[in-house]
């Protein structure tokens, strides 16, 4: 394309490198030719990304941060502003695919080792952006001032009181005031709408220029750059554009048709994307019967009821999140992918998603005994499966990776 | 792809199977099924007129504008106006405030009587559907009734005149066996218990049948339901042309998929 | 590896593309449809009555829609006769240029043979003109026959509000939608368009 281009671009490019940059990070970008699905949830992940700041705007346009006007101006989008509905429906079913988006591309991740040497640094950008992400989707939740996002809010900050001296005056000073009032709303819309997008995409860059430095990975576990040909690109991978591109395109319809599903018939997703106690204004006098939080935080909730101590539960929570930060210097096997890790990865695995998938269940229903013990035996699966990690994977004996893809 | 597919089946099916602790319709047990009919004209416009008749004087819809309800429920304004709308100083695109001061209702009733804009998406359409169908009489209340999915309700059965006297009552229930049929004496009669906690409405009592009055908060939850969310018959209908869109766009763009996968392939 | 351009890809290409432009313009639609004045908006700028019974002779009132001022003037049967007179300073005096609502109907151009109304926003940059009914010398104009004068970029209107030869505003003040009931002036709306 430099070549080909005329004057206009060239002028440009000799100034400002965008046909350069667009060259290497896009169109010509090499990408392993065979990936499966899994690989296609980072694509979908931006492509949310950007349905959120574009229909956050929006709401912003008739979202009031007041503690009087915040509840009624989420009914004043719905009703009074033409097509408002769309705009906050999709904001909100937006939320929870961003982050069911994330958790499966975090998962392809654990999956097939793309934390593996060298992609240690894109592993921990991504996870930091996930950390950024929930503190982004609880400002978020606070904002419409329903009872859910009092009470979910009031348990939040209740938790930094678990901390040994500073904890009390560090909740007043989180609040602004000595409950979740209209100073806490303020300063909760600013970083929401603000200061966290900001640093949110500050770190998708960080993650696409740290990924586009080693190269994707794909599910076999092969490194590509091994068998290159004679212009230094790896005989394994096709350019970015057109391949991959129409790769993605598909992968964005199939999800548009789900969007459309959950966003136009399911808004509320049966409670647990817009819980129903959320559509009864804020009441600091009356708790509802039966908090819960919205789906994507409900593992991490789990953990925090097992744990019969405030500060006990608060550390093993941080831990579980902290956790996945070092998972690149845990994983000892010599096979990146699944594919080629012995039974003892298969197993654990396994034990891994079973126990995860009680814990995003236990975490949104009232406790009970029995759900307790459960959640007790799923927290430290959950954390066996990290920490016994550097143990079976190498011990285990692993299959030859192919040298071709 | 399978695999994970069969995964999301399995823990959508698993809520179905553990379901949370507690009846949602109260004594009532499960709440009766409601299904809105949102493109229901008639239904809606008589479920807005019982709403605005018996419920309005002291329940307001805050959040709603008299226009457009009058818009969306195909009344012509005129008509609207003189039959719906009290209050000369009222305009047509005001917010419904209700006509009740806050205050006053208070003393009243001991509480606030609630904006019921939102209360079908709150608590449920089944749940109100239900609620309003089960109070019955119980000299102990202040009202002289109760209610079954909401015990100790602060609210006066509104409705009475028209459904009558619904008291609790007490009905003999075939006893069943462990083997699943009922249980039969040696003469071979039917083995029965009583049991309460029936509703039962005294016949004759109140100015409709039990079926005409269901009908009549049928039209009523309704509306109501409407009023939750205005824009839920829009939402349903673009919806499918949104999902339409993207197969046909899912569809091309997979052909053209393959097409250059052939390429590399 | 070698990327070709067939027919068939060209045409796939192009159906894909298509439709992808058909699905984003609809996509845009709620984006820029929510930029319309909201319900809320709408019901704020709803029709206004006023009882313009009390209104003196030659007197001008100004009366808010929509959080705009629109002048209600009472003309004298004697300025009314002289209206003609002032056409030739006049650039536009029979209102072609513009959607007159009530063209031909009366001098005053309003539905009234008696009172005027007109929206109070020059139509040069939106400046309110201010009213001078007085015929006298003015310093902006020797020759002053009486009508509005804008302080901001100095157009001149007659008491009717049509634009003056040779000044910055380009066409007639606006004639809002209004009606008569008896001595009820309501402004917003068209009789029997409720």
């Amino acid at each position: 394309m430099a070549q080909k281009s005329s004057g206009f671009f060239n002028w440009i490019n000799t100034r400002l490198p965008i046909v350069n940059t667009y060259e290497r990070h896009l169109s010509k970008h090499p990408v392993p030719k065979k990936v499966n699905f899994w690989y296609m949830f980072g694509a979908l992940a931006s492509v949310v990304l950007i349905i959120q700041i574009v229909s956050g705007i929006w709401l912003m346009f008739g979202y009031e941060n007041t503690e009087e006007g915040a509840f009624a101006s989420i009914e004043y989008i719905m009703r009074d502003i033409e097509y408002g509905w769309v705009i906050r429906y999709m904001h909100t079913t937006g939320a929870s695919m961003f982050f069911a988006v994330v958790y499966l591309h975090m998962f392809r991740g654990l999956l097939y080792g793309s934390y593996h040497k060298p992609r240690e640094l894109v592993w921990v950008f991504g996870m930091t952006i996930y950390l950024v992400m929930m503190a982004e989707g609880f400002l978020g939740y606070v904002l419409p001032y329903g009872q859910m996002s009092y009470w979910g809010a009031q348990v939040i900050i209740s938790l930094f009181g678990a901390i040994p001296y500073i904890g009390e005056s560090l909740e007043i000073w989180v609040r602004g005031d000595y409950y979740i009032s209209g100073a806490t709303i303020s300063r909760f819309f600013a970083l929401h709408v603000v200061a966290l997008p900001l640093i949110l995409i500050a770190l998708v860059f960080m993650h696409l220029v740290a990924l586009h430095e080693v190269g994707a990975g794909n599910p076999e576990g092969v490194d590509i750059e091994k068998h290159l040909d004679e212009d230094g690109v790896p005989l394994d991978s096709v350019p970015f554009f057109p391949y991959k591109v129409l790769n993605a395109l598909v992968a964005i319809g199939i999800f548009g048709i789900v969007f459309s599903i959950i966003m136009f018939f399911f808004p509320e997703g049966g409670g647990y994307m817009l819980e129903l106690a959320n559509f009864e204004e804020a009441n600091p006098l009356s708790t509802p019967e039966h908090i819960a939080p919205v789906w994507y935080y409900s593992p991490y909730y789990a953990m925090l009821r097992a744990v019969p101590d405030k500060l006990g539960g608060l550390v093993v929570m941080g831990a579980a999140i902290a956790i996945l930060f070092v998972v690149p210097w845990l994983d000892r096997s010599k096979a990146a992918s699944i594919r080629y890790k012995g039974i003892l990865s298969k197993i654990a695995m396994t034990i891994f998603i079973i126990s995860w998938l009680m814990l995003a269940w236990l975490g949104t229903v009232p406790v009970t005994a029995l759900r307790t013990t459960l959640s007790i035996i799923g927290t430290v699966i959950y954390f066996a499966f990290f920490l016994l990690m550097p143990i079976y994977t190498s011990i285990e004996k692993t299959k030859p990776v192919p040298e071709r893809l | 792809m399978k695999k994970f597919l069969l995964l999301v089946f399995l823990f959508f099916c698993s809520q179905h199977i553990l379901p949370a602790v507690g009846a949602p319709c109260g004594d009532y047990g499960d709440c009766d099924d409601f299904k809105p009919q949102l493109n229901n004209m008639e239904s809606l416009q008589r479920g807005a007129l019982t709403f605005i008749n018996h419920c309005y004087g002291c329940h307001s819809l805050k959040y709603s504008r008299w226009s457009r309800i009058a818009e969306d429920l195909e009344i012509p304004e005129s008509i609207f106006a003189e039959n719906l709308v009290f209050g000369k100083d009222i305009k047509l695109g005001d917010r419904m405030t209700g006509s009740m001061k806050p205050a006053v209702s208070e003393t009243w009733f001991g509480i606030a009587p609630p904006d019921l804009t939102l209360v079908t998406r709150l608590h449920g359409s089944d749940w109100v559907y239900t609620y309003l169908r089960t109070f019955y009489e119980d000299s102990s209340k202040p009202y002289g009734v109760n209610n079954m999915v909401y015990p100790g309700a602060a609210m006066p059965n509104v409705l009475a005149s028209m459904q009558g006297q619904q008291i609790l009552s007490c009905k003999d229930i075939p006893v069943i066996a462990s083997n699943g049929g009922v249980r039969r004496d040696e003469y071979g009669n039917d083995i029965t218990e009583e049991k309460c906690g029936y509703l039962k409405t005294i016949e004759g009592s109140g100015l409709l049948s039990n079926k005409e009055f269901d009908e009549v908060i049928f039209n009523l939850v309704n509306f109501m339901t409407y009023v939750g969310e205005p824009a839920r018959s829009d939402r349903e209908r673009i919806g499918w042309y949104a999902i339409l869109f993207f197969v046909v766009f899912t569809a091309l763009s997979h052909l053209l998929f393959r097409e250059y996968q052939k390429d590399y392939h | 590896m070698e990327e070709k351009i067939t027919t068939r890809r060209k045409v796939l290409i192009g159906m894909t593309s298509a439709v992808g432009a058909v699905g984003a313009s609809f996509a845009v639609v709620p984006f820029i449809a929510s930029w319309n004045p909201s319900a809320k908006a709408k019901a704020v700028g709803g029709p206004v009555k006023i009882d313009v019974s009390k209104m003196q002779v030659g007197q001008k009132i100004q009366v808010s829609w929509r959080k705009q001022p629109v002048f209600v003037i009472r003309h004298s049967k004697e300025a009314l006769k002289n209206l003609s007179k002032v056409e030739s300073k006049l650039d536009d005096p029979s209102s072609l240029k513009i959607d007159e609502p009530y063209r031909d109907i009366n001098p005053t151009r309003s539905t009234s043979k008696e009172y005027t109304v007109i929206a109070g926003v020059c139509t040069h940059l939106g400046c309110a003109p201010k009213y001078y009914p007085e015929m006298e010398s003015q310093p902006w104009d020797e020759s002053w026959v009486g009508g509005f004068f804008c302080p901001c970029h100095g157009s001149m209107f007659d008491i009717v509000g049509r634009v003056f030869k040779g000044v910055p505003a380009p066409t007639n003040l606006k004639v809002p939608p209004h009606f008569f009931d008896g001595n009820i002036l309501t402004i917003g709306e068209e009789r029997g368009t409720a």
